[in-house]
């Protein structure tokens, strides 16, 4: 499998600008200002097949062609490195080791749709990442990658580095853009869509670290090249982040359409402690989970994990053995998006502190018949009547886990107690 | 305007491009449950209780940020809203402490109203509530339950965009999601109240009303605020024959859905303490009571001996007092010596959103009646001072605890040979008056006021006047020896006689007034 994304990491100092310049870095940002109109970069990324990276699997290039070309107003590419969703540490990677990458990627985006000042939002506590990027930043400037008159281009981009002040929701893109504008980071009602009316009620392009840091090799290499890579729907590669009981767990880059038992027995190196698999969570903490028994056939692309009744999500791979204790995972995701929710929306501000307590209950031998019904229709409240897609997030894993797992539940609750602990 | 064509539960509705499901129900008299979408502020779409099906989308969509457009199919009623609504219902109140018996909310409560009407189920909640701050002063009116807030955030939205003031916010993430002041603020600005106004439940209560009346019990009579010549719509809001509260009245053409905090409470200071029961006269010793013949009789004999009088009517009395009272006085003034009580004063950039520079209500009214000039009532109250008349008939206003001038008056009056006061209460100007004869205030009155844009709008009488008091225009019309049933017939006179007012019936004016300039074209 070819190294797109992570090609850099093992060069030495792949983070600084000479490290990145040996690798190649900046020619496709060359060629683009040379060579391409925005139009021109737009069909080459479409034609690429990229999918954004932050979850939601959009693609890139039709994004940026919802940003209106006659309206007056300033346009922004925001870079979402907001990275914060539990099992998920793709984007921190790059950000360490191959900055540059997402700078340049940055910069091209930021072409495509006529933006001239442009924003990297990363989570608060990345504080490290937050200097490497700034570094890169900064030596990106220093060369003339950023600012007036780029490559003699004629084309001016400043690019700011934010750091956000730790909240899982301003990883969502309109609660990004409240907390980008100063405000608390509550998510926008949609419509407007951000293309129209985003950051400061301007034309706005909000792509994941993955998502950018892909461009500049489809645009050295050439969208060809990478669409030929993975399944129909799924073009090139994507970095898969495994946590759990694996014996190799880290950060994958892997071809879509990979077979999923293959990589983690193989790739991963298969199960730590020869425990027996229990479950997966495939994309992240707020995907539904997987049984063991439904990862045969599975591929690693997004209408594979979509016919399984997931979602490929961020690539956030959490894998559970059979000494997990099902309840207690679900009641641990549920205790994240209890204090993570917003707060904005009734359904999801109540509903998901409301799951956590049942569960907690359970997991805590104080269940009792009806919990499991409740849960199941107070999640089923909360999904699709929210305004943003946190409250899908949040109620989609406890849901999955009695689902999948329910007679580990009723033990807990026959039982009085943690059966598996 | 664009039309266009939906459909709400089957019924076709036409509405124009541009307004919302919410909207174009609203104008059909369809009602969208909702909590925080108000007409006057940004859509915030945080409450969820619009949430209505739409053919062919297959989420529910909330109906206050969905725009109406051809062809739509809105269902209100569906199996799947109602259950979204039982829902959002069962969601605002698993931590709500639905303390209704000691909440002043309680009977104009949106959640007590809608969980009547979409819930109805007992709570599936069994765990702890989460507990918030309790009656957290947030200004001198509002005080704040934090548990009884749903986080609609009307106030917030209205203190960022009506008042553009600031002082709250929503602080905090998830359950623990609380609206606060910003540090160092206080939610004191001039419009500060109508947060209570908007609030849909208990959170945010009136610090002045609160506990001092189940609000089942208020008898409501429509009327016009007494605080200022903007004349906003209110609702005299009383219990055993004393005022309550004032709520705002919706009326876009005045004043929209507000009202400011000093005319909200301007009741307090012209209806409260012991009222004058009978009118008297000075003698050797003092005031003492006489019937209302002997009292008009000395009125009309002293006025005739001691010309020039000047004449002083109250902002506060209505067109038909005014009209009445001008022709009455025109008798003994001389140029300039009959103003109705007009002082302007300077306004925040906030007070300007409502208020006017004044505290007379129908100065303009009273204009257009014949009672004073463009010149004001700043030169008579000067001439009084020095002097120039023998006589003085002054009609609720109390000249002598005037914060400037005050004392310079009432040494003026002191001095007159004849002095009329006509008041409700026995003021520092009445006590100097050689006739004093006792009247009605603001909520006792019917009649019309005219506003500072020319606006005609009508008083109607919340309180029964005690025994003993005549109406104002009662007392003009007995002086002039006139006699009519109701301020109506006043009214149907001087409207034949004013142009300006020519063409207004009485009864058509209805509650939400009528414009003079619209009348007149
Ligand atoms: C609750 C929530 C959290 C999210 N967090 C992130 C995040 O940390 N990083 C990210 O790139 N996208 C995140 N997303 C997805 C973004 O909303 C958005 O779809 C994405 O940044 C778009 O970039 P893409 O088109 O390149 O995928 C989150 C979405 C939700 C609903
Ligand atoms: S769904 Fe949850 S996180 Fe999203 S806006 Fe509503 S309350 Fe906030
Ligand atoms: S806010 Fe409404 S529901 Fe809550 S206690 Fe008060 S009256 Fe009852
Ligand atoms: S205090 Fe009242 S108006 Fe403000 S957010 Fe709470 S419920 Fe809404
Ligand atoms: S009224 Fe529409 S979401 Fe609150």
């Amino acid at each position: 499998m070819e190294k797109i994304l992570l090609r850099n990491i093992d060069a030495p100092d792949s983070q600084t600008l000479e490290g990145y310049r040996a690798c190649g870095g900046y020619r496709a940002l060359e060629k683009v200002l040379r060579e391409m109109t925005p139009e021109k970069l737009i069909d080459e990324v479409k034609a690429s097949g990229l999918r954004g990276r932050g979850g939601a699997g959009f693609p890139t290039g039709m994004k940026w062609s919802f940003v209106p070309k006659d309206n007056p107003k300033p346009k922004y590419v925001v870079c979402n490195a907001d990275e914060s969703e539990p099992g998920t540490f793709k984007d921190r990677l790059l950000i360490e080791k191959d900055p540059h990458a997402i700078v340049e990627g940055t910069i091209i985006a930021a072409y495509a749709i006529r933006s001239h000042t442009s924003f990297i939002y990363i989570r608060g506590e990345m504080f490290y990442g937050a200097q490497v990027l700034q570094r890169a930043l900064d030596e990106a400037a220093g060369a003339g990658y950023l600012g007036k008159n780029v490559l003699g281009s004629g084309y001016d981009i400043d690019l700011i580095l934010h750091r956000g002040a730790g909240a899982y929701i301003c990883g969502e893109e309109t609660g990004l853009l409240s907390s980008l504008e100063g405000g608390k980071g509550w998510p926008k009602i949609k419509p407007p869509f951000p293309a129209t009316h985003g950051l400061f009620g301007c034309p706005t392009v909000v792509n994941n670290v993955e998502t950018l840091a892909a461009l500049p090799w489809i645009i050295t290499e050439g969208a060809a090249r990478y669409a030929a890579i993975g399944t129909e729907k799924s073009k090139g590669t994507k970095l898969f982040c495994v946590s759990g009981h694996v014996k190799k767990p880290g950060v994958y880059e892997v071809d879509m359409g990979y077979p999923f038992k293959k990589f983690l027995e193989e790739d991963c190196g298969g199960m730590a402690n020869g425990r027996k698999l229990k479950g997966v969570i495939p994309g992240g903490a707020s995907m539904p989970v997987l049984r063991a028994d439904e990862l045969d056939g599975i591929t690693m692309d997004y209408e594979s994990f979509q016919a399984a009744g997931t979602l490929l999500g961020s690539g956030g791979v959490i894998v559970m053995d059979e000494s997990t204790c099902m309840v207690r995972a679900a009641w641990n995701l549920s205790r994240f998006f209890a204090h993570e929710s917003c707060g904005q929306c009734s359904p999801c501000r109540e509903g998901c502190h409301w799951i956590e307590k049942i569960l907690n209950r359970v997991e805590h031998g104080a269940g009792k018949p009806g919990d499991l019904e409740k849960i199941l229709s107070v999640s089923g409240n909360i999904g699709g009547n929210t305004i943003c897609p946190f409250g899908d997030a949040a109620s989609w894993p406890p849901a999955a886990f009695i689902k999948k797992y329910r007679g580990e539940f009723d033990e807990h609750i026959a039982a009085g107690k943690c059966t598996i602990h | 305007m664009d039309p266009v064509k939906i459909t709400i539960d089957g019924r076709e509705i036409v509405t124009e491009k541009g307004k919302t499901v919410i909207q174009a129900a609203e104008d059909a008299g369809i009602d969208i449950p909702h909590y925080c979408y108000h007409p006057k502020l940004t859509i915030a779409g945080n409450c969820r209780m619009c949430l209505v099906e739409i053919e062919k989308m297959p989420k529910l969509q909330i109906a206050c940020n969905t725009l109406a457009t051809e062809g739509m199919a809105v269902k209100t009623q569906s199996p799947k809203v109602l259950e979204a609504r039982r829902a959002v219902m069962e969601f605002l109140l698993i931590n709500h402490p639905v303390d209704c018996p000691i909440c002043d909310q309680a009977g104009e409560c949106w959640l007590q109203d809608y969980y009547m009407e979409h819930d109805l189920a007992a709570s599936r909640f069994e765990e702890r509530k989460e507990h918030e701050r309790k009656r957290e002063i947030f200004g001198p009116y509002v005080v704040f339950d934090g548990e009884r807030c749903i986080k609609c955030t009307r106030c917030v939205r209205f203190l960022q965009e009506v008042t553009r003031t600031d002082e709250l916010t929503v602080v905090n993430r998830s359950d623990h999601a609380t609206i606060a002041l910003f540090p160092e603020k206080t939610l004191d600005n001039p419009l500060s109240v109508n947060v209570v106004d908007i609030c849909p439940v208990g959170a945010l209560t009136d610090r002045d009303f609160r506990f001092k009346v189940r609000v089942w019990y208020l008898k409501k009579t429509p009327s016009i605020c007494p605080g200022c010549s903007t004349g906003c719509n209110i609702s005299v809001e009383t219990y055993q024959n004393r005022i309550a509260r004032f709520k705002p009245r919706v009326n876009e053409a005045v004043n929209s859905h507000w009202l400011c905090d000093e005319g909200r409470y301007s009741f307090h200071g012209l209806t409260e303490g012991e009222r004058l029961t009978s009118p008297m006269i000075r003698q050797e010793g003092g005031l003492v009571a006489v019937d209302w013949d002997t009292a008009l009789r000395a009125v009309a004999t002293g006025l005739a001996a001691n010309a020039p009088a000047a004449a002083i009517l109250s902002g506060r009395n209505t067109n038909e007092e005014a009209f009445l009272y001008s022709r009455l006085m025109k008798q003994f003034v001389s140029d300039g010596g009959l103003e109705v009580f007009y002082r302007e004063r300077e306004l925040t950039e906030v007070e300007k959103i409502l208020k006017s520079p004044d505290r007379s209500p129908n100065f303009r009214g009273a204009r257009h009646m014949g009672v004073g000039s463009e010149a004001g009532v700043e030169p008579l109250l000067k001439n009084i001072i020095d002097g120039k008349f023998r006589s003085a008939y002054v009609v609720g206003e109390d000249l002598a605890s005037l914060s400037d001038l005050g004392d310079r008056l009432k040494s003026a009056l002191g001095k007159l040979s004849f002095l009329v006061v006509q008041d409700t209460r026995m003021t520092p100007t009445a006590a100097l008056a050689h006739v004093v004869l006792p009247s009605t205030n603001f909520a006792e009155k019917e009649g019309t006021y005219t506003n500072r844009r020319g606006r005609v709008q009508k008083l109607n009488p919340a309180l029964v006047a005690p025994a003993g008091a005549l109406q104002d225009w009662e007392i003009f019309a007995r002086l002039l020896g006139e006699s009519y049933d109701r301020p109506a017939d006043i009214f149907a006179v001087l409207s034949r006689q004013l142009p300006a007012y020519a063409g207004l019936d009485y009864e058509k004016i209805g509650a939400l007034g009528a414009d003079l300039e619209a009348q007149h074209q």
